[in-house]
């Protein structure tokens, strides 16, 4: 069964986009983090208490943005997962 | 505490102590057109104590403390003293201002609004901020600037300027005698001395501006103006402030309002005259 990821908490996230990059702050741990694209659309995905597979998650990004061969795109979304989930951002449902 | 002294600057109300009268008597004197509410309660406590048993005495010899403290502070001549009494405030400020966001970075006023200036020690951020309070502009502060985290607006922390090395002759040509400090000789930093503001700018020193204009100076190379990403700025800011991390989630909505809000440029200027004509000139572009 491959993971499911939703966000850390339903309101665990402040936000707020710049010119060049999206802020966020992370209530739980007080740490800000600077984000730049897919990590915001990754985040807006997971919103709403979703959790998704990367690969459901690859799913509805390409409904948004055009990420290429889904062969190729879908490490990189893991990749991405892992990384939030370490960080606190995210974690497995 | 043998010699005291309560002293209100910007919103800071501080109680100095110390063991010898010179620290507190040279305060006194430059400080005189600061409120000084006797028995007010102090936000902060600065001590000027012997770094010894006998250091009062023989060699003297200043530890700074207080209600935050260095474990690992150097101590200072008493010739320097009156430079510990302002280490002294600075370090309180600096561990421990709560009610603002609070960036290393000077600020002056001009048409009820704020300039804010932020970089290294050495950027000339400092004595373009003087060199404006004497020039038109209200010299809000030279150290720190306060970010109200409710209205967005700056608020002052007029202290005295400390003017370093070749920037004492800058101002002493500027400025009348009778506001200019001892020269402290020899310090880690070098040659100190100090700039009583304007009168007008310690009488105005509860009176805050929004911000209009951030600039990152540096003293010392061709004249260039660069635009600066909201990215950067934000990056550049956080590492200026003391207490953004402290401050949680407020600290975060008040700066990063402010970086959205607040046009930002980068600035080279290889003398003072050069960098007021740039100064003045991106104010009339951006502000």
């Amino acid at each position: 069964m491959p993971a499911r990821y939703c966000q850390d908490s339903p309101d665990a996230i402040a936000s707020c986009v710049l010119e060049d990059m999206v802020l966020l702050y992370h209530r739980p741990s007080g740490q800000t983090h600077m984000a730049i694209a897919p990590v915001p659309e990754i985040l807006a995905t997971l919103d709403d208490g979703a959790a998704l597979t990367a690969g459901e998650l690859l799913g509805q990004l390409a409904q948004l943005y055009d990420l290429g061969e889904p062969e190729e795109a879908l490490p990189l979304v893991e990749a991405h997962l892992a990384e939030l989930a370490a960080l606190g951002l995210v974690r497995i449902a | 505490m043998n010699h005291a002294l309560t002293l209100k600057i910007g919103p800071a109300t501080f109680r100095i102590g110390s063991a010898w009268r010179q620290p507190v008597d040279a305060l006194a004197r430059l400080y005189a057109d600061y409120p000084m509410p006797a028995g007010a309660i102090a936000d902060f406590t600065v001590r000027l104590e012997p770094a010894g048993p006998f250091r009062r005495w023989f060699r003297p010899s200043i530890f700074i403390t207080g209600d935050h403290g260095l474990a690992d502070a150097a101590p200072m001549s008493l010739a320097h003293g009156l430079l510990a009494a302002e280490m002294g405030m600075n370090l309180q400020m600096a561990l421990g201002w709560r009610r603002h966001l609070l960036l290393h970075a000077s600020s002056v006023e001009k048409d009820g609004r704020a300039l804010v200036m932020t970089g290294e020690s050495g950027s000339g951020k400092s004595t373009l901020a003087a060199q404006l309070g004497e020039r038109g502009w209200r010299l809000m502060g030279d150290e720190f600037a306060l970010l109200d985290l409710e209205t967005g607006a700056i608020f002052p922390f007029p202290r005295l300027v400390s003017l370093k090395n070749r920037a004492i002759g800058v101002l002493a040509a500027e400025a009348p005698a009778e506001r200019m400090g001892p020269l402290l000789a020899g310090t880690a930093k070098g040659d100190i001395r100090h700039l009583i503001p304007r009168r007008e700018a310690i009488g105005r020193m509860a009176e805050g501006a929004p911000p209009a204009l951030l600039l990152f100076p540096r003293f010392g190379h061709e004249a260039d103006v660069r635009p600066v990403g909201q990215g950067e700025v934000f990056m550049r800011l956080t590492q200026a402030s003391t207490n953004y991390v402290a401050l949680g989630e407020a600290g975060f909505a008040a700066l990063s309002d402010f970086v959205r809000n607040v046009p930002a440029r980068a600035i080279d200027f290889p003398s003072g005259d050069e960098a007021i004509a740039l100064v003045e000139r991106l104010w009339e572009e951006l502000a």
